[in-house]
């Protein structure tokens, strides 16, 4: 195996720590401070992936998150991450990294047989061949199959991760030297910072030229005292390996830190996360990104061991790896010159083909000295070889016009870097709203550098298109004297020495396609889009089918689309259109930039929102007496009630049978602790539910209870419950479980802003009381045991009554209100003492048999007496009217109250509604589906006129039958009761393609004259 | 009959048996302040009428200044609104403070309720007590002054958050206590996390004045 390895000084990788690791079960050696993309080309790993469309052999193209081909699956079992880039996985011992693509093998790839599916997949394939949908399901198993990609795991996640909340004044996006600079004022200045770097360690460009000169020394003397003197600084944080993928508005930066991919398995720590979420708030931001090389267009631009001219550079000073031995490097600018020179000083033999005619003069006495063999005018038509780069035909370009003069010289290579300039890293600039404008001096579109201060968004370097170290550095420091400015800070007059030994640039040609003398789809494919297989045909192509916009062009050649988001391929496609339309770059313009700047696992964005903090889940004080007695629960809302309480043997439908009868015949218990409580005092306060409600609140004496109908402004029910009075100008109402929050909130709404005038304070009190239901036509008895200051005779305590006393030795209130139609007593006592008040009712009640149950039993008993549950019974559309609720409404009350005026629309005054009704089954035992559709005939087929639905059914353990509750047109008039028939009450109810036979009833199946609940 | 016995909302924890006492072997510390009185108290903060006739009541100023609270004699006001505000004391002054309260506040427009078993506390201390609460809050804690509290974000839920002593103080809901302490718990995993033994130390047990 050849090695590539050249040790040279600033190298970044640790010669004395060997590490070994397997690339498709083939062991290999590497070292820390390799990424697996360094070891793999030190290796001479050339080809490692197949092209998603025509299978062609793919090697690695660039350093880090631009890199299209290289995406691996690394590891194994429930801890395998698919699709990561070779270039950002830091190697580790150990390592165990796999192809994604390539099928049936990477060696053999069915799609390159024959160009067999580059001729069924032109641009636009998918919807072309899909427009008719039927086909593609079919399609897609073997598509998918083809065009490879990674498999997520099907394991649990081991691992864990988290989010944290950050606050600083500055946040400085990028570690490269602007950014570290930036930094370093800021710090300086004594202002909060947070810095973020996505690599391992800070640099930037800098490790990938280390004998680059700032201020007299060496770059990476500088590197290594600025970020010495950045971490002795107490307010500035520098994190590392943590990649800004947004900004949002407000300046809020998204990051994730990875904190133990670099790490082998075995060395993780368990109670460490993987990685960290940071959400941070900063008043400035600081846009630091650089930018990412962009390659040029030509022909047979795919064939491993053909990179960007950085990457080859990158590799050989901060990998220490030389990826050829004879080397071709392609440029349209000064770039680079220093890779060149760099390569030609490591041993290659270095030939560096300029498509400019007049080149840097500077930069040519430099290389030339270092033994490169400089050729001006120059471009590359197409490259040879297949799965490995074996050499170039150039071709002699016309100085001015992007055209073919002559022909050139063949170069034999087995490495191939191009330049076609730099394209800034304006993605984070752009997520909130920005646009990067075109600046045809520097061929890209940059960040202003002004960036938008108004918003505290300011730019830095290179993503503004500052492309010199030292007019880079020079900026920086000029922009931060503005950003320090604006809080209030000033920069020291006496800065940094910050001269460079870079000659001054000579402009770039402007070229992205290079010329090969013939029309574009009749040469050698070239590639713009290596990860989609979009070649500069394709583009041309979508213009010819009269693709006009840039988005519609992406869309119809998946351009940028894949997961490296056509870092690479983006500007080159963005000027391919614009020559294919014949309009200008800005006038073309760029696709959208969205977060994610690149992929984030979605165990960071879940964070610890998982397991068994993934919702809030809130339970009741009594909670634990549940457990003991062995409750099955159900989520209401986020609360976790009882369902049922199984004895052994029991199934739910045995349980909720026994624990109906309880309560009908015996005593039952049941815990209504999660109904929502609101405490209103004031003057007011029978006012101001006089306007919320729908009944009448004036008359209600203290001591008293009563029910109430709460309407939203269109006259539909939105909440109901019972409202007692404490005194004259105290209440305490009652709403459902799942809305006390959304009634708190409409309340304090309609106080604060309609009614402000009104003498009334509300205040939540749900958590505060728990509450015990005692059911039963013995709950009396039982509740006689332990409670001795309150008269709980029929005479004394009437149906709707509350009193003060106490229970269990608590001071408790006790309600005689009942959501069964049974005898019933809900005692109030302060949470803390629940648990204990609950179990002394149930000591109380052990030689009655006093009878836990939960939420099924309540449904069952209160659908047996018609009672409704808001949401269930109700959908927002139903009025009291409709729920034959007319007697819970008072129109005669001077104020008008919320929903009333909207009564008299059209509709909700119409005939025809949809209104409450009971229904029976012709068979009893047929208990019908919840939501099925009310019909008129049994053989209706679809579409049939629908006349409503089943809104809750049960079977009903009082009398042995099956009973529902249903919504249905007009059904107050189908109702036959009494013995009294009305001809219409015969409809079906239709669900899983069955229709039942049912009859219209009234929604009381259970003690219609309600004697039970007065006794 | 057996004798009513308080259960307070983290009681299925049993963190009193798990207590310790404060050292450096975690990165957090924290426990339950149990069985407190919460009282919740509102009116016009503007009014100079009630404004008095509650400081007087509590024996305490009322904070009027938006986000603070104020402390004195076992007893902590938190600011919560404009319009309303959170007295903490021990439970054996609870039903005392309550009756002067509603008498001082007769004619005077406002509210008194006692919230006393649908809130606790809940101390955090520690040298990592800042980073266990960057995890499960949105709010600038390493910003806070004292005298400061503020209502925010714990994971999906919310508490009110305040500094004292040597760490910082949630009051949060009872039927959200379960989730918050899990919350909590998992959030300090990375530091270590120990149930601070609350007797000897200065803060507040049951009954005990701060």
């Amino acid at each position: 195996m050849t090695n590539h390895r050249v040790r040279r000084p600033g190298v970044r990788v640790d010669f004395d720590k060997p590490l070994t690791f397997s690339f498709d079960g083939q062991a290999y050696d590497g070292f820390a401070g390799d990424t697996l993309a360094s070891a793999l080309l030190a290796n001479g790993v050339r080809m490692l992936a197949r092209s998603f469309k025509y299978g062609r052999p793919r090697g690695i193209v660039g350093i880090g998150p631009e890199e299209p081909n290289a995406l691996m699956q690394i590891e194994t079992g429930a801890h395998t991450i698919p699709n990561l880039k070779a270039t950002q996985v830091e190697l580790y011992d150990g390592l165990v990294a796999r192809r994604t693509t390539g099928w049936p093998t990477l060696e053999f790839d069915l799609k390159s047989v024959g160009g067999l599916f580059s001729r069924f997949m032109p641009a636009g394939f998918y919807y072309k061949t899909f427009q008719n949908q039927k086909l593609w399901p079919k399609f897609e198993h073997i598509i998918r199959q083809a065009a490879g990609y990674g498999s997520a795991p099907s394991e649990p996640d081991p691992e864990t991760y988290d989010h944290s909340h950050r606050h600083a004044q500055v946040v400085i996006v990028g570690g490269g030297a602007s950014g570290l600079l930036a930094a370093l004022l800021a710090g300086r200045a004594g202002l909060k910072v947070v810095l973020l770097d996505e690599q391992n360690e800070c640099g930037g460009w800098l490790l990938s030229s280390p004998q680059s000169v700032i201020g007299g020394e060496q770059a990476r003397a500088w590197l290594k005292s600025a970020v010495g003197e950045l971490q002795s600084m107490p307010n500035v944080q520098v994190l590392t390996r943590t990649s800004a993928f947004a900004l949002h508005d407000m300046n809020l930066v998204l990051a994730v830190e990875q904190l133990q991919d670099h790490l082998p398995i075995a060395d993780r720590v368990a109670h460490q996360p993987r990685q960290r979420l940071h959400r941070i708030r900063a008043e400035r931001v600081v846009l630091a990104t650089g930018a990412i090389e962009r390659p040029l267009v030509f022909g047979n631009n795919d064939v491993p061991g053909i990179m960007t001219a950085s990457a080859l550079t990158t590799y050989l000073n901060r990998y220490g790896v030389a990826v050829g031995k004879r080397v071709l490097l392609q440029t349209s600018n000064d770039h680079a010159y220093q890779g060149s020179a760099d390569l030609a000083r490591a041993g290659c033999e270095v030939v560096l083909a300029d498509t400019r005619t007049r080149i840097n003069p500077a930069w040519e006495k430099r290389v030339r000295a270092a033994g490169v063999d400089v050729r001006t005018g120059f471009g590359i038509a197409f490259a040879r070889g297949r799965r490995a780069v074996t050499g170039a035909q150039l071709v002699k370009l016309d100085a001015q016009r992007n055209a073919i003069v002559a022909s050139g010289p063949s170069i034999d290579c087995d490495a191939l870097g191009s330049s076609g300039g730099l394209s800034p890293t304006v993605h984070l600039y752009c997520h909130d709203g920005g646009r990067p404008h075109w600046d045809e001096e520097r061929l890209a579109f940059v960040v202003p550098e002004a960036g938008r201060a108004k918003s505290g968004i300011y730019a830095v370097g290179a993503v503004t298109g500052e492309f010199g170290l030292q007019n880079a550095l020079e900026q920086t420091v000029r922009v931060m004297r503005d950003v320090l400015g604006s809080l209030g800070k000033s920069t020291p007059t006496s800065s940094d020495n910050l001269g460079t030994d870079e000659p001054e640039a000579t402009p770039a040609r402007r070229i992205f396609r290079v010329p090969d003398g013939r029309a574009e789809g009749h040469g050698k494919k070239a590639f713009v889009d290596f990860q989609n297989d979009v070649s500069a045909a394709d583009i041309h192509l979508a213009v010819r089918e009269n693709y006009r916009s840039i988005e519609h062009i992406k869309r119809y050649t998946a351009l940028g689309f894949g997961t490296d988001q056509g870092k690479l391929s983006n500007v080159n496609g963005f000027a391919i259109a614009a020559h294919a339309l014949g309009r200008s770059i800005p006038e073309v313009g760029t696709t959208t930039y969205r977060p994610a700047y690149s992929p984030v696992t979605f165990g960071t964005l879940a964070g610890a929102h998982a397991g068994d903090t993934f919702e809030p889940r809130r339970y009741s004080p009594m909670h634990a007496a549940h457990i003991a007695r062995g409750a099955e629960f159900e989520p209401v809302g986020q609360w976790l009630r009882p369902w049922y309480f199984p004895k052994t043997g029991e199934d739910m439908h045995a349980a909720v049978r026994r624990e109906c009868l309880a309560a009908r015949r015996g005593v039952g218990i049941m815990d209504a602790s999660t109904l929502g409580k609101i405490d209103l005092r004031g003057k007011d306060v029978r006012e101001f539910l006089n306007r919320v409600y729908a009944n009448a609140w004036t008359q209600l004496a203290p001591g008293k209870c009563r029910y109430g109908l709460m309407l939203d402004e269109n006259g539909m029910v939105m909440d109901d419950g019972v409202t007692a009075c404490i005194a004259d100008n105290h209440f305490v109402m009652t709403t459902t479980t799942g809305g006390a929050a959304r009634v708190m909130t409409w309340l304090e709404k309609w106080h604060q802003t309609e009614w402000p005038d009104l003498d009334v304070y509300m205040t939540s009190v749900t958590d505060h009381w728990a509450t015990a239901a005692v059911v039963g036509p013995k709950s009396r008895q039982v509740l006689a045991k332990i409670c001795s200051d309150i008269d709980l005779s029929p005479s004394a305590f009437k149906f709707m009554d509350w009193r003060e006393g106490t229970v269990a030795g608590v001071p408790a209130r006790v309600f005689r209100i009942s959501f069964s139609g049974e005898l019933a007593f809900e005692v109030n006592v302060d949470a803390n003492y629940g648990h204990h008040v609950w179990e002394a009712l149930m000591e109380a009640g052990r030689e009655f048999d006093i009878t836990p149950y939960g939420t099924e039993t309540m449904h069952v008993l209160r659908a047996e007496k018609g009672f409704i549950i808001v949401g269930q019974d109700t959908d927002g559309s139903m009025t009291p009217l409709d729920l034959d609720m007319a007697w819970a409404v008072g129109m005669k009350k001077p104020f008008s109250f919320i929903g009333k005026r909207s009564f008299a629309r059209s509709d909700t005054a119409g005939p025809n509604r949809k209104q409450l009704v009971g229904l029976l089954t012709d068979d009893p035992q047929v208990v019908l589906a919840e939501g099925a559709q009310i019909i008129e005939r049994a053989d209706a087929k679809p579409p049939a006129a629908m006349l409503g639905h089943v809104t809750s059914s049960y079977y009903s353990p009082e009398l042995d039958r099956s009973i529902a509750l249903a919504v249905v047109r007009d059904g107050i008039a189908r109702r036959s009761e009494d013995g009294r028939k009305s001809g219409r009450d015969v409809l079906y109810a239709y669900a899983g393609g069955k229709a039942h036979k049912v009859t219209v009833v009234s929604p009381v199946f259970v003690d219609p004259k309600g004697d039970r609940q007065n006794v | 009959m057996s004798e009513p016995t308080m259960r307070s909302p983290l009681h299925s924890f049993g963190l009193s048996e798990q207590a310790k006492p404060i050292d450096g072997s975690c990165g957090v510390w924290a426990n339950e302040l149990r069985h407190l009185g919460y009282i919740s108290l509102r009116g016009n903060g503007a009014d100079p009428a009630f404004a008095t006739a509650a400081s007087t009541a509590i024996g305490v100023s009322l904070p009027l200044r938006p986000c603070t609270f104020a402390s004195s004699n076992g007893k902590t006001i938190l600011w919560l609104s404009p319009d309303e505000w959170m007295i903490v004391c021990p439970r054996a002054q609870l039903s005392a403070l309550l009756g002067s309260l509603r008498q001082a506040l007769t004619d005077v427009r406002s509210q008194v309720v006692d919230n006393s078993g649908g809130y606790t506390q809940v101390i955090i201390e520690g040298r990592n007590a800042l980073d266990v609460l960057q995890h499960v809050s949105v709010y600038d804690f390493a910003s806070m002054e004292p005298g400061r509290v503020v209502g925010t974000t714990f994971g999906k839920s919310s508490v009110y958050a305040f500094r004292q002593g040597n760490g910082y103080r949630l009051v949060l809901r009872r039927s959200f206590a379960d989730y918050i302490w899990r919350y909590l718990v998992r959030a300090a995993i990375p530091y270590g996390l120990g149930i601070a033994d609350l007797a000897g130390s200065p803060l507040p047990e049951e009954g005990v004045p701060i």
